[in-house]
């Protein structure tokens, strides 16, 4: 049957990570992506790492795998005559995916036919209004927005973000949803949509920050390091080839890591089973755990914590995760050839729709900057000479 | 007025921490009409039963219907508790899955198949329902029945290995759940898919969201460190190996931190005039060019450091922006409530409840006109909606009343052992 976005036409303007996370989506989904890229390309082409760390435009590895089976064009929207070109692309398109500074945004929602023009969706900061408006903001600083540096940090130490780009990748993903919600809704009642996403928004809202545990009942979570001392085990333990994480400090699964460590009366011994005697009694627990995981590696702790249904998992870096054999199984990672790189190995299906491997998911190369820009203006009605007058005066390229 | 991008769209919920709950309030932000099926009589996991806490807000009313999570994470859906694992509870969610356009679960692999509501059943029951399945690994693979919460998906995907403190103990790993945040997008995107899919052939999808998969997909820089060079990336903290400066510092409020930034030689020049020391930046001075500042990251470091301390978060932001460069507060919990940005975008929500207390609660993801999200209905009691939805698929009173009877329905989890609670 195909790939089930095929024949949905997405444009996205910003060239940013969070813009290129976004419309990733869609393409590999099968929808028709053209990126439209400001000159000298954007953000999500330089950021690093790029191989051999040469920094090259059409190599990096945020490139490489968020703009896959896109199509390319460099286009200048700040003229009259790229505005010409955005709208369009407009015209053609179901779904217009903008990152760009809120003046600059307007400039293009301007060009939108409010009746037959595409749905849009608009990531900015913090929003297109108010008084932070023309604020800039990266990935850092939206996650100290958030709350989700603060939870992320041990009392009295400064609070941290999780991996560079994780938020705009978030941001990405948010666009990703409504923007598909939005034109699933116009071809429901006919009504365009226009999404606008303040990027502060859009994380400080979602399950994952202090804000949210707090708002309900203002209470305060402890931010202590790691493991838990009080709902043990939590947190990572070390074994004879590394960590294992544990998430088994509440019932059942306290008592399921006790059995499986041979020690079953332990979680039925009142200083454990006690939740409000169970802190003071870490130091008298922790030495049974840590001797016991001295001599296992963290795959056959894992194995055999999960045969008694105890949460435990080992802590994998990267150069771990494409052997997992749940991984390899499934195919989670792909290779993707990459003209002028090679096989690049980069993450595969964010869900399957019937059945692990199917056709509907496929990542094709990403393009090379401008690689798609003749054909492109071809089909947008240019004639040779109005592209050679846009590429002369250096609105595309 | 009320989201209607997803309008007519029929959600049964079968999930409890914290991507398959939370992805359904945001599907019913967007205008779904989604039924959460709690479990009954085991007591959700999100449910605590008895106080103190932390979770739990005071207030009257049982504790499990006062947990903090549980209440902001389960906006805009309706609730029955029902228990599936005796036949009468069985046919109620037989007769969702004939009701709905979409059921969501995130047992782990293979269980909803032993109750008996496996993809091939519910297929048969409803082609054009669409099933999605969030296990954290998957439901094919060799780990099929493997536990785990967001916490160690983060541990296989490879994103624990960055995070934290450089050189710190890897016992000091905070645990955190970045999937709880992405999988619900994911899940919207993958259900909308899977009803264009139904346009194009008629019938429902099966939806395997593999939660560490997603996962994987939003770290491309961590993968490709050891795909690309052969490296295995080190923990960084909030360092940036190319920008300077690029960090959290300690402001003049106690346990008070603002992030500080400067991406480019323009931004340098605002945060050095926001500094009192505009000749940093010019031409000449060893700190003015982006190479310049990576020799000499920790003087750098040191500087924007003792400027940090001059103000609170907010002020020392205020004044990094006024001059163009990237400031802000990392803010505590309670942090965002101080921003008048928010405020001005009427970003915050206020819901009544019968037993939480009325506090300025999280607004929404997004903005989307003309129909704008908004909070229509509030957390839902345990069994509220019972007979509301059980006569929407089809019971009489007296039907309802026997379901009642057997303690196949309910509405109150019983008083846990020793809880001393009437």
């Amino acid at each position: 049957m195909g790939q089930p976005l095929a024949g949905m036409r997405v444009v996205e303007l910003g060239g940013t990570v969070a813009a290129a996370a976004a419309t990733k989506r869609f393409s590999d989904f099968g929808g028709s992506v053209i990126t439209a890229e400001p000159p000298g390309g954007g953000e999500v082409r330089r950021v690093p790492p790029f191989p051999e760390d040469r920094p090259h435009i059409d190599r990096g590895a945020f490139h490489l795998a968020f703009n896959t089976g896109k199509r390319s064009l460099v286009l200048d929207h700040r003229t009259p005559s790229g505005r010409e070109v955005v709208g369009r692309l407009a015209e053609a398109c179901e779904l217009l995916i903008l990152d760009l500074p809120p003046a600059e945004a307007r400039a293009i929602l301007a060009l939108v036919d409010p009746e037959g023009g595409p749905c849009t969706v608009v990531i900015t900061p913090h929003g297109m209004d108010g008084p932070y408006q023309d604020r800039r903001e990266n990935d850092l600083s939206l996650f100290s927005w958030s709350t989700r540096a603060h939870r992320h940090s041990i009392q009295g130490r400064e609070p941290l973000r999780y991996a560079p780009f994780l938020g705009m990748a978030q941001v990405g993903s948010t666009a990703a949803a409504v923007g598909i919600a939005a034109l699933w809704g116009r071809r429901q009642d006919g009504r365009r949509r226009d999404a606008e996403i303040s990027a502060v928004e859009a994380i400080t809202g979602n399950v994952d920050t202090s804000f949210f545990l707090w708002a309900v009942n203002g209470a305060v979570q402890p931010r202590a390091a790691g493991q838990s001392r009080a709902m043990y085990p939590a947190g990572a333990w070390p074994c004879r080839d590394g960590h294992v994480l544990f998430a088994a400090g509440r019932e059942p699964f306290f008592s399921r890591v006790c059995a499986a460590i041979g020690r079953p009366e332990i979680a039925r011994d009142p200083r454990f089973a006690d939740l409000s005697r169970k802190p003071e009694h870490f130091k008298d627990f922790a030495p049974v755990l840590r001797e016991w995981l001295a001599s296992p590696t963290k795959y056959e702790v894992f194995e055999h914590m999960q045969r008694y249904q105890a949460m435990t998992v080992p802590l994998l870096d990267a150069s771990e995760v494409t052997a997992d054999p749940q991984m390899v199984a499934r195919g989670s990672y792909v290779e993707v050839e990459q003209p002028g790189v090679g096989a690049v190995t980069i993450a595969g299906a964010p869900f399957h729709l019937n059945g692990v491997g199917g056709e509907a998911w496929r990542a094709r190369a990403s393009p090379t900057l401008g690689e798609h820009g003749p054909e492109i203006l071809g089909e947008l009605g240019y004639s040779a000479d109005e592209q050679i007058a846009l590429f002369r005066a250096g609105v595309t390229g | 007025m009320s989201s209607e991008a997803l309008s007519g769209l029929r959600v049964v919920e079968l999930a409890e921490v914290w991507a398959g709950p939370f992805g359904c309030s945001l599907l019913g932000d967007l205008g779904a009409e989604v039924v959460k099926l709690e479990s009954y009589p085991r007591t959700s996991t999100t449910r605590p039963l008895t106080v103190p806490d932390a979770r739990v807000a005071d207030g009257p009313g049982p504790v499990y219907e006062r947990a903090n999570t549980h209440h902001h994470g389960n906006r805009n859906k309706r609730n029955i508790a029902v228990d599936v694992r005796r036949p009468e509870g069985a046919e109620v969610l037989r007769r969702l899955v004939r009701w709905g356009d979409v059921l969501v679960e995130s047992f782990s692999a293979g269980t909803i198949a032993r109750l008996g509501f496996g993809w091939e059943a519910v297929h048969r029951l409803n082609p054009r329902l669409t099933m999605i399945s969030l296990a954290g690994w998957g439901q094919e693979g060799p780990y099929q029945g493997y536990v785990m919460y967001g916490a160690g998906f983060e541990a296989m995907s490879g994103l624990a290995s960055v995070r934290g403190y450089p050189g710190a103990p890897v016992e000091e790993l905070i645990p955190t759940l970045h999937s709880d945040s992405t999988v619900p997008l994911a899940l919207i995107f993958a259900v909308v898919t899977a009803a264009i899919r139904r346009e194009q052939g008629g019938e429902g999808s099966y939806i395997d969201l593999a939660q560490v998969e997603e996962l994987a997909t939003q770290i491309p820089g961590v993968l490709g460190e050891w795909t690309l060079n052969g490296r295995v990336p080190p923990r960084r903290g909030n360092d940036d190996p190319h920008l300077v400066p690029h960090g959290c510092y300690r402001s003049g409020t106690e346990d008070g931190w603002v992030a500080i930034a400067a991406e480019n030689d323009a931004q340098w020049g605002g945060l050095a005039r926001a500094m009192g020391h505009a000749e940093w930046a010019a031409d000449g001075h060893p700190w003015a060019t982006l190479p310049g500042r990576l020799r000499e990251r920790e003087a750098v470091d040191r500087a924007v450091g003792e400027f940090a301390r001059t103000g609170a978060p907010y002020e020392i932001a205020d004044r990094v922006q006024a001059a163009g460069a990237i400031g802000a507060p990392a803010n505590p919990p309670e942090g965002p409530l101080y921003s008048p940005q928010l405020h001005e975008r009427g970003w915050f929500q206020s819901v009544d409840h019968p037993y939480v207390p009325s506090r300025l609660l999280g607004g929404f993801l997004w903005r989307l006109s003309p129909d704008e999200p908004s909070w229509d209905r509030r957390c839902g009691l345990l069994g509220e909606h019972n007979r509301e939805v059980l006569r929407e698929v089809g019971y009489d009173e007296g039907e309802i009343d026997a379901l009642f009877e057997a303690d196949v329905l309910g509405d109150r989890y019983p008083d846990p052992p020793g809880s001393g609670a009437g």
